[in-house]
């Protein structure tokens, strides 16, 4: 289990140098001019001496070498044009606790009412409740999200009189943004553990649970919902990281100072070191959450372990 | 042989809805099964085997049905079950199975020894460590060396014949009276048939049980079973003891079964084959099912369907060539072929 732990977080390393290498090289490809706000008003000299202070009269190679040792001391650099010659690590320090904060709440509620759901359907297949939950699976796919967001935003907000924008001093505004996000992710968990406990429903060793006189209720715990559960375990991280990182939507409408919106904004500023940081920000947290899954999955599933092999004839 | 019946199969008749269609897959069955014997089922592919043994422990697919008839247990009729409940006492605890393929029957998440102690707890009450020491003596019982380093493992780190032992285990484990093996080699290569075949013969000993055991291979019945009961098309048409069907087969379909064995097969000559195919099930089956591949038919055998014609008190056929009208036909020369049953479970080794 601690070999393939090891083993899973040195190729998470070595994806991530690749991705810092490949997203570094792109941005030296971009027009010079976004480092500098007043490019027009200055002498060659000046230009010069301005691009050896941020290092960019150095070959690619050199400059990409030096990137690395500054990520290694947690430097991401510093905004030129966002917030000109602010660590960019200073402004993630503020928002992203923020987004971090709303994403886990979304996803307290939504994953045991999802599991929930999904049993229930799985349970009771073409009854009510599974009608019902399809019904709502099928809304939330298909609609866009920013419809169902606005409704819930001006309907929720005048009939039970919370705010309708998020404000720090009021805890309860926090409800509908929160509520917001979880409603696709409920779906999401529902939709996908009905779908794997009706496939695991059909099993062999189900069959044979059932036919060793295993009650319906102890089959449904132990071996349906059992075995249903770990193809999804592995994307539960993945998608809490995306709640995270891309709740554009949601942090606009109710205007909250994460970091949802922040890549869009930084790209239209032309604010190429900000890009640069976040991106390599939402790599890393892409490839954490793909880690994180594999590792959790190998914790469920005893096949995937690949140490002990010994036993196999 | 102790002559109690356990089992009372009377008039079965179990049907499928399928896009609005119904398969008659079984079609008045009766058996009875006696107390200790092992009783072998044999027939081709989708004659019904599987389907007659799930419908004895509540184990046929959602859109199956018994249409009519009945099966006794011990003073009930099980195919008036409907609950989850009431069914539960049966299976495992009354009635236990072994399964086909133990690649896919062992749940792949859970450790051998905890699906065994599964069925120790449902009905035997064990727990704990009581449960953990059983569980240590049946995977002995079962032929699996080292069970304390075992009994930990999972499925996957097993064999395919390993995984079957702790099936059979499994199944043991629930301590039933009924112990149903349903083509429990097929998957397994022939080394490893011989030596689990040999495993059910010594637990049916060791823990008295009854077995009625599927398969294709004539051999294997030849080995382990005291009466065969032979179906075609959803109906048993020929039982008997082991003797009776290998050496004085009276239907048709058994003799073109027997005819095709490889063992009485002379070398250098084409093996025989039954020619065409088993009835449409969807269809009312007029007169004998085997009628239209049987080169003995009589012009009866496509009109009215044969009842039991009794042979001796332990064997009896269905079939017209039976009834004193009919003219003597002979069996096929090859069956002379057949000298002692030994022979055909050669290859299953000494017993
Ligand atoms: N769920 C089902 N729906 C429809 N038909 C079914 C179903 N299960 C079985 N049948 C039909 O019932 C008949 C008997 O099937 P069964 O599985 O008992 O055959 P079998 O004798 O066990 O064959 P095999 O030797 O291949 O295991 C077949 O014609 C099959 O198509
Ligand atoms: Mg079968």
């Amino acid at each position: 289990m601690l070999q393939y732990c090891l083993k899973r977080i040195f190729r998470a390393c070595i994806s991530l140098i690749i991705i810092i290498a490949v997203v570094f090289c792109l941005l030296r490809l971009m027009p010079i001019d976004s480092y500098f706000p007043n490019l027009d008003d200055m002498t060659e000299t000046q230009l010069y001496n301005a691009k050896e202070k941020l290092g960019l009269n150095d070959p690619v190679p050199v400059q990409l070498g030096k990137f690395y040792t500054q990520l290694l001391h947690g430097d991401l650099g510093v905004s030129n044009r966002y917030r000109v010659d602010y660590p960019i690590m200073k402004i993630l320090a503020k928002k992203a606790p923020i987004s971090i904060k709303f994403g886990l709440l979304a996803m307290l509620i939504s994953l045991p009412l999802g599991l929930l759901l999904g049993v229930l359907m799985s349970r009771h297949r073409n009854g009510l409740i599974d009608r019902i939950g399809t019904g709502y699976v099928v809304l939330m796919q298909a609609v866009p999200a920013a419809v169902y967001y606005l409704m819930l935003q001006i309907y929720g907000s005048s009939w039970t009189g919370l705010n309708i924008l998020y404000n720090s001093n009021v805890p309860s505004s926090i409800i509908l943004p929160v509520v917001s996000l979880a409603l696709p992710s409920i779906a999401w968990y529902a939709m996908w553990l009905r779908r794997y406990m009706v496939d695991e429903e059909n099993r062999d060793y189900i069959r044979m649970a059932r036919a060793k006189g295993v009650p319906e209720r102890a089959i449904g715990f132990n071996h349906v919902f059992r075995n249903a559960i770990v193809p999804l375990i592995h994307g539960i991280p993945s998608s809490l990281l995306l709640t995270i990182s891309g709740s554009i939507y949601v942090e606009s409408l109710y205007s909250i100072p994460g970091m949802g919106g922040l890549l869009v904004e930084v790209i239209k500023m032309q604010d190429n070191s900000m890009v640069q940081a976040l991106v390599i920000v939402y790599a890393a947290l892409g490839i954490i959450g793909l880690l994180l899954g594999d590792i959790l999955m190998a914790m469920v599933d005893p096949r995937i372990s690949l140490t002990k092999k010994e036993g196999a004839r | 042989m102790d002559r109690n019946v356990i089992l009372s199969i009377q008039d079965l008749n179990i049907k499928f809805t399928l896009r609005g269609q119904t398969l008659h897959a079984i079609r008045g069955v009766s058996l009875d099964l006696y107390d200790g014997e092992c009783l072998a089922i044999v027939g081709e592919s989708g004659s019904g085997k599987s389907v007659l043994v799930k419908s004895c422990m509540g184990l046929l697919d959602k859109n199956g049905f018994v249409d009519s008839g009945s099966i006794l247990y011990d003073g009930q009729d099980l195919a008036k079950y409907t609950k989850g409940k009431e069914w539960e006492k049966i299976r495992g605890g009354q009635i236990a199975m072994v399964m086909q393929d133990p690649m896919t029957s062992l749940n792949p998440l859970k450790s051998i020894g905890w699906q065994i102690g599964e069925s120790l707890k449902y009905h035997q009450g064990l727990t704990g460590e009581a449960a953990k020491n059983k569980v240590l003596e049946m995977l002995s019982d079962v032929g699996i060396d080292d069970p304390k380093r075992r009994y930990g493992q999972y499925p996957h780190e097993f064999s395919g014949g390993m995984r079957q032992r702790v099936a059979i285990a499994i199944a043991i484990a629930c301590n039933p009276r009924i112990l149903v093996c349903d083509e429990p080699t097929t998957a397994l290569d022939v080394t490893i048939q011989a030596q689990i075949l040999d495993l059910v013969k010594d637990l049916q000993k060791k823990y008295h049980l009854t077995t009625i055991y599927i398969t294709h291979d004539l051999g294997v019945v030849a080995n382990v079973a005291d009466r065969v009961a032979v179906m075609y098309a959803g109906d048993i048409v020929e039982i008997g003891t082991c003797q009776e069907i290998f050496f004085d087969p009276k239907h048709p379909y058994t003799w073109a079964l027997l005819s095709s064995l490889p063992q009485i097969a002379t070398a250098g000559e084409k093996l025989y084959s039954i020619h065409g195919t088993p009835p449409n099930l969807f269809m009312p089956v007029r007169g004998d099912a085997f009628a239209p591949r049987n080169p003995y038919a009589l012009d009866v055998d496509f009109l009215y369907r044969p009842p039991y014609f009794e042979v001796s008190p332990t064997h009896k056929a269905k079939t017209w060539l039976l009834d004193p009208r009919a003219p003597k036909i002979e069996p096929p020369a090859v069956l002379k072929e057949i000298k002692n049953l030994k022979a055909l479970g050669g290859e299953w080794g000494e017993q």
